[in-house]
């Protein structure tokens, strides 16, 4: 099974730095910033090397492809992802700035069909941008079926067919899909038991999570000697169009950081209501 | 001169702090207020690669250096949680057993050191004899095959977790004339008692005494020629004083992120104290010292990995890494207030640890000998 896994860097919150926004409020300044992947984008690609893994024996039995869009050095992203444990990366280079989701499936789908992967699995939205969009188009774009939110995917026929439960806000929808098909994930594609795959023992359970597999070093060391190919959207053929402008950013209001205590629940629904005017 | 980390160090870096990330200082804490040892985060970077990055890939390891070794015990430290057994375990152990053991010695304890699985302690201090290894008084006689070890250790860190202890003890040499030998005694060997010192210290790991009672070590487990012990020693020592290094570094990070954050966020008098420059000179002072000890740490690494005498810049980097350290954790206290000293903060708890790098590995007196001696050729003073 071959499994394309589209990953974007974001915003490290635990860096000091935060993300400030342009002074003429046009664009987000990326000045200073620490970067990590967007926990959505690990979350696909611990399930897609469990898709293409025996995980009792700890082998690959299939094909991770990374693919990033981004400057030059959003490789130490993908190479991230490499010491996981993907096979190789593919980075396009492009500008933040003068991307939207659109543009993302664009370049996505071009992707796909130089590589015809078995399955696109993608974190259902980026945490900084927050659209919840591209799988959606790039499925569309590519008449492949959707089946967005998984919590759990399970094969036995190498991802040709797939059972797949969604996280609804209404429940769990159970969908078959069958292949070559985009999948977009929740957190609970994390669980111990939600990634079947006919490979890996049906008893076999994975640590509890709460993010994707650590890097091992030699994990890292293995890393050093995966490709990644640096291509352009230009080099795909592809000629994808914004469709999305945006007018201004501003940053929330800062918090006022006051504590009031309160004795009683009684007195905490009154405050609420007479100070804190939320009820 | 290139002062950029590879990417595979970066990677390393981020990697060992996502593993400590969800243990954390409060896990710290929790096990070093219990007087438990820290198993589980222990395993965690064990089962990865991470503690045995300096040991040979051809016995289990990464065969990195102790460059690689340093940023696993920084980043342990920067995320609350120092890890004293690395300094020993994998740094000295590990260096004198990949140097000095034999064939049969490196396959039977390296794999366990590059995993993890396997702990080994190092016992030289002694009552009698601190920074004097010339005076260890510790003494393994032949009886037949074996050899017989008598005597005291103490300030053993870790001795209640090893699996086996890596012992200095004096010896006739192969010349007859005395020296050193260094002998890997079972922790659970028969004659061997363990007393833990009480400690002022919110650490984890615990010191010990250790008495040897004729305790009987086979021959196999002489580690290197005897009488050379103290050449070999000093093999091991400079890792640790880089390893140490780094960790003081690494709680000077923690320390100061956290001073700072409080610092930015708790307002007085309408405004986050962190706008007065009472409060945030000494941060900011602590911070270049402790960038300046990181310097010199990594260039120590470096030299010792380029197989170059590293012993001068091992010796700075220690007694910078625990004065920069000290500036931090007391700037640290200092900003939070009563906070500073409380339990649920978990910053004067730190303090403990840095007081301590100021001794050892080793004391900040003979580390001014070493320097005023070697580096400005005065004379001897002791």
């Amino acid at each position: 099974m071959k499994i394309l896994v589209p990953i974007k860097r974001v915003a490290d919150p635990d860096n000091a730095n935060k993300v400030k926004v342009s002074g003429d409020g046009t664009q987000v300044t990326s000045e200073g910033l620490e970067w990590k992947m967007n926990p959505f984008d690990e979350w696909s690609l611990e399930a897609a090397l469990r898709l293409t893994e025996d995980g009792a024996k700890k082998t690959r039995t299939g094909e991770v492809v990374l693919v990033t869009i981004g400057p030059k050095d959003a490789a130490q992203t993908v190479r991230t992802g490499l010491s996981m444990g993907a096979e190789r990366g593919i980075l396009v280079e492009a500008n933040d700035q003068e991307l939207d989701s659109n543009m993302v499936a664009q370049i996505l789908k071009a992707i796909v069909d130089k590589e015809k992967p078995d399955l696109v699995v993608m974190g259902k939205q980026t945490v900084d941008g927050d659209s919840n969009v591209a799988g959606t188009v790039l499925a569309e774009l590519l008449g492949w079926p959707l089946a967005n939110y998984a919590m759990s995917l399970a094969t036995d026929d190498d991802g040709k067919t797939l059972t797949v439960k969604r996280e609804l806000d209404t429940g769990v929808s159970t969908i078959k899909v069958t292949g070559p098909a985009v999948i977009t994930t929740s957190d609970r594609i994390l669980k111990p038991e939600s990634v079947k795959n006919g490979v890996t023992p049906a008893d076999f359970k994975y640590p509890e999570a709460e993010g994707g597999r650590y890097a091992s070093l030699k994990g890292i060391m293995a890393a050093k000697k995966k490709p990644i190919d640096e291509v352009t959207a230009a080099s795909l053929g592809a000629t994808p169009q914004k469709t999305l402008s945006y007018l201004k950013f501003e940053l929330p209001a800062a918090r006022s950081g006051q504590t009031t205590f309160v004795e009683s629940v009684e007195e905490l629904v009154q405050k609420l209501k007479s100070d804190a005017k939320v009820l | 001169m290139n002062f950029t980390e590879t990417e595979e160090q970066t990677l390393l870096r981020q990697e060992v702090r996502n593993i400590a990330k969800p243990f954390g200082r409060e896990y710290y804490l929790a096990k070093a207020r219990a007087g438990e040892p820290l198993d589980e985060l222990w395993n965690a970077v064990g089962s990865a690669g991470y503690l045995g990055v300096n040991i040979p890939e051809s016995h289990g390891g990464g065969g990195l250096g102790i460059s690689e070794l340093a940023m696993v015990s920084e980043e342990l430290a920067a995320a609350g949680c120092p890890l004293l057994l690395l300094l020993v375990s994998p740094a000295i152990c590990g260096t004198i057993l990949a140097r000095f053991g034999t064939p049969t010695q490196q396959d039977t304890w390296l794999p366990g050191l590059a995993t993890g699985e396997t702990k080994l302690v190092f016992a030289i201090t002694e009552p009698d004899a601190g920074s004097n290894s010339h005076r260890i008084s510790t003494v393994a006689r032949r009886d037949g095959d074996d050899w017989l070890l008598r005597g005291t250790k103490y300030y053993i860190s870790g001795a209640d977790e090893a699996d086996a202890i890596l012992v200095v003890a004096a010896t006739p040499g192969d010349d007859g004339r005395p020296g050193l030998s260094l002998f890997l005694v079972d922790a659970d060997a028969a004659g061997l008692t363990r007393t833990p010192i009480p400690m002022e210290l919110v650490a984890a790991e615990r010191q010990y005494t250790l008495f040897f009672d004729d305790v009987r070590v086979p021959a196999e487990r002489l580690v290197g020629k005897p009488g050379h012990g103290l050449q070999q020693v000093f093999v091991g020592l400079n890792p640790e004083r880089i390893l140490g290094a780094a960790m003081g570094n690494g709680i000077a990070r923690y320390a100061l992120s956290a001073g700072a954050r409080y610092a930015g966020e708790r307002a007085v008098f309408g405004a986050p104290i962190g706008t007065h420059q009472g409060i945030a000179h000494p941060l900011a002072q602590a911070k270049i010292e402790v960038e300046l000890a990181r310097l010199m740490t990594s260039k120590a690494a470096w030299l010792f990995d380029q197989g170059l005498d590293a012993a001068e810049a091992a010796n700075m980097a220690k007694y910078a890494a625990a004065e920069a350290a000290l500036a931090a954790v007391d700037a640290a206290i200092q900003t939070h207030g009563g906070n500073g000293m409380s339990e649920e903060y978990g910053i004067a708890a730190l303090w403990g640890v840095a007081r301590t790098l100021r001794i050892a590995p080793v004391s900040r007196e003979m580390i001014l000998n070493f320097i005023a001696q070697h580096s400005l050729k005065l004379p001897k003073s002791y």
